[in-house]
């Protein structure tokens, strides 16, 4: 059942992820949101929340302007809500494991962009053609996408499995615990201070 | 081309003869096939497809006007839409003046103009100040209802998922109307002036509502700030010993001069979280000394 669950949250985020560059923009794949709904999914809606909501804290320093790979917020509530529902690992834990996982994939989307820059010849040669047929090419790009932020999840569970299998992990917990307790103001003064400087400029 | 004939250009389509909508509909995937050669070229040309299919019958036209827009373009995605008019506009004033290339001689200049000036209006906008907005607003939402669990992430604290889900979904309730709204104006508005390089720049008071968004974004951060400390200080004095107060107190500060010393030094934010936590391995993990903590 948990792994049922793993691999259709893992799906969902697979598909919420497609909202970050592909398709719409709506901000549906925020952690702030992946986190609750995934949680709510696996039976822990608050610590999904918080763990969304404090990714989100931390991500929103990084701004994807000029073709830059931000951090993958999808990713991260996603591989964080799962480290702790489906592997069982602490909230604290899971919370910077996801922090990592989302960094992580920056590479990984930074290949699947590079990889479509091979098709626009292609494009081109249809279009001379005269049988250019864009959705298909739409479609393949959102096929690769989703396939690869719901195996990229997946792995991070797995990987969050077996790390649950460390003896004496537990003894992490303290440090991880406080840690994680001062994250709320690392997020919020990131956001305030980032604020207060655009409030104060005069043009 | 003369000036004259610029004009003639300019005018000689009616307004509304394009299929804008689709346009739009299709605007939400400029970024699909997003990549690094040429950016946003394919989502470009797919926004475009319908305008330049009912444009051009003829089937070798239309395959040269496709290719025409397969090159590069990278703006910022919501403010494509003020483009994507104002080159449909280009195109349909080519094919009513009946003068072919002379018209569209303009067309790549007037869209790397365009596309530089939204890109840098809509990260200010978009990017800079409405997503951080959304954040904020989640984070009121749960506080009207009572949640503080993200203030406190160690504290077991229940909550409904109506309100869990009712936060985010707010932020992005706000953040997407505003969005779509954009996309809609933009699209009718580059329509309406399109050819010239300063189109629809002036269509919103941009600098007035970049002001307005920082102020708004400003008293929605103050007000989060005197909840937080708020509910902190109120913790902290239940504790009735000062010297728990003063940590309780003193904890948080540490984290935000953490944070702003690591912004001045133009250091990442993962710098800071990576530090904390490596400190907090060493003394409680590997030292074993007790956890101080706000509520652990």
């Amino acid at each position: 059942m948990t792994a049922l669950k793993a691999f259709i949250s893992a799906a969902i985020a697979g598909l919420l992820g497609l909202d970050a560059v592909q398709a719409g923009q709506f901000l549906l794949s925020r952690p702030a949101l992946v986190g609750p709904l995934l949680g709510w999914l696996n039976g822990c809606p608050a610590e999904g929340a918080k763990i969304g909501i404090l990714l989100e804290l931390i991500y929103i320093d990084f701004i994807p302007v000029g073709g830059v790979v931000p951090p993958n917020g999808t990713a991260a509530a996603a591989a964080g809500v799962l480290a702790h529902s489906a592997a069982g690992l602490a909230p604290s834990l899971s919370f910077f494991i996801g922090m990592l996982a989302g960094a992580a994939y920056s590479p990984v989307e930074y290949r699947l962009r590079a990889a479509r820059s091979g098709w626009n010849a292609a494009v081109e040669a249809e279009a001379a053609a005269g049988t250019l047929r864009l959705s298909r090419w739409f479609a393949r790009s959102m096929l690769i996408e989703d396939a690869a932020m719901t195996a990229y999840v997946l792995a991070w569970t797995l990987l969050c499995a077996a790390l649950a299998l460390v003896p004496r992990l537990y003894a992490l917990y303290p440090a991880t615990d406080f840690a994680y307790s001062l994250m709320p103001w690392i997020g919020l003064s990131g956001l305030y201070f980032r604020f207060m400087t655009q409030a104060k400029k005069k043009k | 081309m003369t000036e004259e004939a610029q004009k003639e250009c300019m005018k000689a389509a009616p307004a509304g003869s394009a299929p804008l909508r689709a346009v739009f509909l299709r605007s939400f995937f400029i970024q699909a096939a997003w990549n690094y050669e040429r950016y946003q070229n394919l989502g470009f040309c797919f926004a475009l497809e319908p305008v330049l299919r009912r444009l051009y019958p003829d089937q070798a036209a239309c395959r040269d006007a496709l290719s025409r827009h397969l090159q590069i373009v990278n703006t910022q995605p919501y403010m494509a839409s003020f483009v994507l008019g104002n080159v449909a506009r280009i195109e349909t004033n080519a094919v009513a003046a009946g003068s072919g290339g002379a018209c569209l001689k303009s067309l790549p200049g007037v869209k790397q103009a365009l596309a530089s000036s939204f890109a840098a209006i809509g990260d200010r906008i978009f990017w800079g100040r409405l997503k951080p907005m959304t954040a904020l607003v989640c984070l009121l939402v749960w506080a009207a209802g009572g949640f503080y669990g993200w203030l406190y992430p160690g504290m077991a604290q229940p909550a409904s998922v109506a309100l869990l889900l009712a936060g985010p979904l707010a932020g992005i309730a706000l953040y997407s109307a505003a969005s779509v709204c954009v996309r809609w104006k933009g699209l009718a508005a580059g329509y309406g002036c399109g050819g010239s390089t300063n189109c629809a720049l002036d269509s919103f008071n941009w600098p007035r509502l970049i002001k307005a968004l920082s102020a708004a974004g400003f008293l929605m951060s103050l007000a989060l700030a005197f909840i937080a400390f708020g509910t902190l200080a109120g913790m902290a004095c239940a504790s009735c010993r000062p010297a728990d107060a003063a940590l309780k107190l003193g904890l948080p500060l540490a984290a935000i001069g953490l944070q702003r010393l690591w912004r001045a030094l133009d250091r990442s934010v993962f710098s800071a979280v990576g530090i904390i936590l490596a400190a907090s391995v060493l003394l409680f993990t590997v030292l074993g000394f007790k956890p101080l903590g706000l509520y652990l």
